[in-house]
């Protein structure tokens, strides 16, 4: 039975595939008839099918639960969410603005400070930064790259204006789930993709293999580079073993390495110790070093920030960069596009309150039942007030909390995060999501990855969509409309080419495997 | 190739074999207390003793060895690092570390096996249910094996996890020879009736290391202790005795990097095996001579874990 797409309400938010019921948006309109046509039953049977792929295909996350970590399947939607390329492009651009900006910014807070002596930014802000770290203070990283990978939180409010959210600079994760979204989709979907005007996210690691290439410290060399890990009991591990594994390079974990005498960092290897010279580093600043920073730390390389100070191994992100990655700093994003480039930031920020200001503060703290209060350093969703949803007791607890250290919060508007249908156990509902792209920087050149991670809240009326607070991912796709107008016919001759190949493995893959 | 990665093939190896092994043990141990006349008194006692965990037992269950106990603690108990669910556990633990240098299938099927364990456990070691539990073990031991060989790249790590299924094969076969042959029914000294036993106890060694079958068309003839022993501690085409086991070391050292001291630890013990004269040995010695053997394989590990694992 075909799906009536009148039924589906956007309930007043801006939905990502509909103009209003029952009138997709260009972007989606090919996979909106399609998903119409495919019917609710097959539509669910395609599910069950992506849900095999990804338990095949080993797609996990590690979550602390009952005492222990467990590795959970990836929760997956199978409806797409659709983006124009066109409005990706300006989208793209005003990323690429934004991390050139932040590098300048990093660079210049552990050199001259000359942005805190124009006084654009507080140096009071800086003095109480945790992430500041004084041990940087001097350096100058290959190209005046920090942060090397940028992860930023996009949110599309009620009139359609896409907002960044926040900036990830420190160890950005999901882009793995990025790419392997596109295979499952592809898997389950193959003939959505026979006219190739969705454009393809595979490049990724081919791209960071190439910018972690340029930062070696011995340009010419066939460069050795390592992804260092905390180990497989961190959440991200399935990430940290992908990414390795689709780059070639070698997933090593601190006690794998050893800095020599020469400050050289060295893996050990049963060929004896072989000299890294990019460090691909997936563990926070403070374990990196526990000769530099918490000398507890067992994940980390002693000697590791001599050897960086040193120009021997380039540490990617660079030690510090999170400096930037501050939900209070954040609030300076676009001060600092005006500063270091002389144009105005092409992607707006969400409009916030700091504390640290004494009007600002006021007006957060009449207004806590209005607002989203975050902490200046926390991630995954840890630690926020989320005030039209919280009780009257949680709002006076976080009263306090502001109260007490100004500097560590700031407020948003509630926003009214857009929607995408999404296959709940309730049949098609809309749900709330947002988009998280990845930016390479290499000081010559960035890369935006084509679309990002979409993180979708699962559960109705959320707005929480981190994996770790039960969120979900839907596959991102650019769409390119100006490529729909060439003739189908060529497809058709390519597709009986390699007919047999197609019909064979591209139809239904994921169904072959029996269990059992 | 990371030495971490390297240890790790090389223990993942060795914990499949070693799962492997205790299974087959405890199967065949089960089976032979069936066919034993009531008034020979075949304990549980010497399977413990196989995997030198004998202490290890008594601190949890006292000197009794019933049955069940045994059972219990050698196949589930996560306090005993030997335990078959140890060895998986440590194996799929390993697993999950390196899975990006490993087939895929090799976890399904490890970890299925693993989770039978977890879940099913306790109420699968009753005597009626113990064999389809311990089968599985076994096949999963050995379609892991194959999937490695079939579909693992034979670079330097599966060169490894080769080096460390051999060394742990030879020395379980050693161990399992030393518990069988000093546990055995003394004819001599006993009722001439109980002759045919002895028959079925040497089976059941050769049982133990799944060897009867190729034993029967080695020899074409009836078991004996002598030939037994022979077969398996220096016969060169049985993929589990001791000299093929040290063999395949061997051949698997020239594409590592070079190690004196692996090499020589293993020219030593390989000597030791090769010039045995198993008939003198039989009067009397065997016990000793087994120690010496088994002394010489952990010093072959140490030669490999110091020159490779340690860098």
């Amino acid at each position: 039975m075909a799906i009536d797409w009148h039924q589906y309400r956007c309930n007043g938010y801006h939905d990502e595939l509909f103009e209003k019921p029952g009138q997709p948006r260009a972007a989606a309109r090919r996979l909106v008839d399609y998903l119409g046509n495919l019917g609710a039953a097959e539509l669910a049977e395609r599910r069950l099918a992506a849900e095999l792929a990804i338990k095949i295909m080993g797609v996990t996350f590690t979550v602390y639960s009952e005492g222990r970590n467990v590795d959970r399947s990836w929760p997956f939607d199978v409806i797409p969410r659709a983006i124009t390329s066109r409005e990706w492009a300006r989208t793209e651009a005003g990323l690429k603005q934004r991390v050139q900006a932040l590098n300048h910014f990093i660079q210049d807070i552990y050199g001259e400070q000359k942005i805190v002596r124009d006084k654009i930014f507080p140096a009071s802000l800086l003095r109480e930064s945790v992430n500041f770290r004084p041990q940087c203070v001097g350096m100058k990283p290959r190209h005046g790259v920090w942060a090397h990978i940028c992860g930023s939180d996009l949110v599309r409010d009620l009139d359609g204006t896409l907002y960044v959210l926040e900036d990830n600079l420190r160890v950005p994760s999901g882009v793995s789930y990025m790419v392997e979204n596109r295979l499952v989709t592809k898997r389950v979907f193959p003939e959505l993709f026979e006219t190739g005007s969705i454009l393809p996210v595979d490049d990724y690691p081919a791209q960071l293999y190439d910018m972690l290439a340029a930062m070696s410290p011995r340009p010419g060399n066939q460069p050795s580079i390592a992804l260092l890990t905390p180990g497989i009991y961190n959440s991200a591990y399935f990430e940290h073993s992908w990414l390795a594994r689709q780059m070639g390079i070698e997933l090593v974990e601190g006690p794998d390495l050893f800095v020599g005498d020469d400050d050289i960092v060295y893996m050990r290897t049963v060929y004896g110790p072989k000299r890294v010279d990019v460090i691909y580093r997936r563990i926070d600043d403070l374990f990196l070093d526990p000769e530099a920073f918490r000398p507890d730390s067992v994940l980390g390389v002693k000697g590791l920030m001599r050897a960086w100070l040193k120009n021997k191994v380039a540490l990617v992100n660079a030690p510090g960069a999170g400096v930037a990655d501050d939900k209070v700093v954040y609030a300076f994003v676009p001060a600092m596009i005006k500063y270091y480039l002389g144009e105005d930031a092409i992607l707006p920020n969400v409009p916030s309150w700091l504390c640290m200001r004494k009007r600002d503060r006021e007006h957060v703290l009449a207004n806590l039942d209005k607002l989203v209060v975050k902490p200046a350093n926390e991630s995954g969703g840890y630690g926020m007030l989320i005030g039209p949803r919280a009780s009257k007791k949680e709002r006076e607890k976080f009263a306090d909390l502001i109260r007490a250290n100004p500097r560590n919060y700031m407020a948003q508007p509630t926003l009214s995060l857009s929607t995408a249908p999404t296959l709940t156990e309730d049949g098609i509902e809309p749900r709330h999501l947002d988009l998280r792209p990845f930016i390479l920087s290499r000081g010559d050149s960035v890369y935006v990855t084509t679309g990002g991670l979409t993180r979708v809240a699962m559960t109705k009326g959320s707005l929480v969509v981190n994996s770790s607070q039960g969120g979900g991912a839907k596959d991102t796709w650019i769409v390119d409309l100006d490529g729909e107008t060439e003739p189908p016919v060529q497809v058709q001759t390519q597709t009986q080419k390699g007919g047999r190949q197609t019909q064979g493995s591209a139809a239904r893959p994921a169904r072959r495997r029996r269990t059992g | 190739m990371l030495s971490r990665v390297a240890d790790d093939l090389y223990w993942f190896g060795r914990y499949i074999q070693r799962a492997e092994n205790t299974a087959r043990a405890i199967a065949v141990h089960s089976n032979l207390v069936l066919d034993l006349p009531r008034n020979v008194a075949v304990g549980w006692s010497a399977l413990v003793e196989i995997l030198g965990v004998d202490d290890l037992f008594r601190a949890r269950y006292g000197t009794g060895y019933a049955e069940a106990d045994v059972v219990r603690f050698l196949v589930l108990d996560a306090d005993n690092p030997g335990s078959v669910a140890s060895s998986l556990a440590s194996a799929r633990e390993i697993l999950r570390t390196v899975r990006e240098s490993m087939p895929h299938e090799t976890w399904e099927h490890i970890n299925n096996v693993h989770l039978i364990l977890q879940e099913g456990g306790e109420r699968l070691l009753a005597r009626s249910r113990r064999q389809d539990l311990l089968q599985h073990v076994l096949d999963a031991a050995l379609m892991t094996y194959g999937i490695l060989i079939a579909s693992m790249s034979h670079d330097v790590g599966f060169q490894f996890m080769r080096l460390g299924t051999n060394l742990e094969q030879a020395d379980m076969t050693t161990r399992i020879i030393d518990v069988r042959t000093s546990s055995l029914i003394k004819p001599r000294a006993a009722d001439e009736a109980l002759r045919p036993f002895q028959n079925i106890q040497w089976m059941s060694v050769l049982n133990s290391l799944t060897a009867y079958h190729m034993y029967r068309r080695h020899e074409r003839a009836r078991v004996r202790g002598t030939a037994v022993l022979r077969y398996l501690l220096q016969d060169r085409e049985f993929p589990r005795s001791v000299m093929f086991c040290l063999n395949m070391i061997g051949a698997t050292l020239p594409k590592l990097p070079p190690s004196r001291a692996a090499e020589r630890a293993l020219e030593r013990t390989g000597a030791v095996v090769r010039d045995a004269n198993i008939e003198r040995l039989v009067e009397s010695g065997l016990h000793d001579w087994l120690d010496e053997v088994q002394v010489g394989i952990g010093k072959l590990h140490e030669a490999i874990a110091a020159s490779y694992f340690k860098a």
